[in-house]
């Protein structure tokens, strides 16, 4: 995982979460790595992990019960809502990038789907 | 915490620092940043007591330095302070004589996580291998403050790799750690907080995630801003 500098590091932990959430990389329910073992594979200060996990837990993304590994949350509506937000971000981005160089919508539409297709 | 508070310090009529003020909090790796000669080591040495200080002063989790702190604190200069005749099984040895805080079985997981071998003597170690040594004497300690001039500074990428990893690893735990450095790049994203220095004077002290999330703004970006000036 590559990171930017400009950007706070836990937010972008929190992003690779969502991803790996959106993808089925992550399943519900299942156990994330801990505080430590993140920030090693990671290369990162273990105080920004704990933040983005803290983060995370505040945002419904994963949950903890007593004494036992984090988890990945259950609530299929958060799920939903992560790849949603995901797609949407995705397509912003797109979108500010067609735009700056005016190519016509319908030209772009008939792009994406061939594009979009002989990708598979 | 450790706490520097208005630090001056004279050589002959040289002011090598000027009011220098900075904390460094527990379970944080706070990072003083600077040239060479903007007085970095000098003030890792008077933290430790190595060096007198005119005006001042240095508090260690509230109290002035005493005998006793050198089992609180524990400092990697740039150079091993081991004679080079010595088998490294000899260095650990001595260290366990004369600190009751020295932890055999950390030095031995270092050991391993260094793959250092206990019968090599250190007259015959590359200069990567004399500085991951270094380190392992001095994180051995089981003391609240590690204090470290230059980690990075003169070894090869990769011994630089793993002496990265030591700060993301358990074997730190959550000790506080102070590190000098004049070449951030490898390690931004390790540190919590930095200190600009130039000239004996602190520019700037400021949590680096705080700045990229407030400001949008990298540790170099700040460092071009304050220095370029």
């Amino acid at each position: 995982m590559n990171f930017n500098n400009r950007e706070p590091v836990y937010i972008q932990v929190i992003r690779h979460f969502k991803e790996q959430m959106a993808s089925g990389n992550l399943e519900p329910g299942q156990e994330i790595q801990s505080r430590r073992e993140l920030a090693s594979k990671l290369k990162i200060n273990p105080n920004t992990v704990q933040r983005a996990y803290k983060e995370m837990e505040d945002q419904g993304l994963i949950y903890t019960e007593r004494n036992s590994p984090s988890r990945i949350t259950k609530d299929k509506q958060i799920l939903q809502e992560v790849r949603e937000e995901l797609i949407l971000q995705a397509v912003d981005s797109f979108i500010t990038s067609v735009r700056s160089i005016q190519v016509p919508l319908d030209d772009v539409l008939e792009l994406i789907k061939q594009k979009y297709q002989n990708g598979k | 915490m450790i706490e520097v508070k208005n630090i001056r310090k004279k050589y002959g009529g040289k002011t090598v620092l000027e009011d220098i003020s900075f904390t460094a909090e527990k379970g944080d790796i706070t990072c003083l940043i600077g040239l060479n000669g903007a007085g970095k080591t000098t003030i890792l040495n008077a933290i430790m007591g190595l060096t007198p200080i005119q005006s001042g002063q240095i508090l260690i989790n509230g109290e002035v330095l005493h005998k006793a702190s050198y089992e609180k604190i524990s400092y990697i200069p740039d150079t091993i302070s081991m004679s080079p005749q010595m088998k490294i099984s000899q260095g650990l040895q001595f260290m366990d004589d004369f600190y009751s805080s020295w932890n055999h079985k950390r030095a031995s997981e270092l050991l391993d996580f260094f793959s250092l071998s206990e019968n090599e003597r250190i007259s015959r170690l590359s200069k990567g291998n004399i500085a991951k040594l270094n380190i392992l004497l001095g994180l051995s300690l089981d003391v609240e403050f590690i204090i470290m001039d230059e980690p990075f500074s003169g070894i090869d990428l990769f011994s630089r790799e793993q002496i990265a990893e030591v700060f993301t690893s358990n074997l730190i735990e959550d000790r506080g750690v102070i590190i000098t450095t004049h070449e951030i790049n490898e390690i931004e994203h390790l540190i919590d907080k930095a200190i600009l220095l130039y000239d004996g004077t602190v520019l700037k002290e400021f949590c680096t995630e705080e700045t990229r999330e407030k400001e949008g703004k990298s540790v170099v970006d700040v460092m071009r801003e304050v220095y370029q000036k």
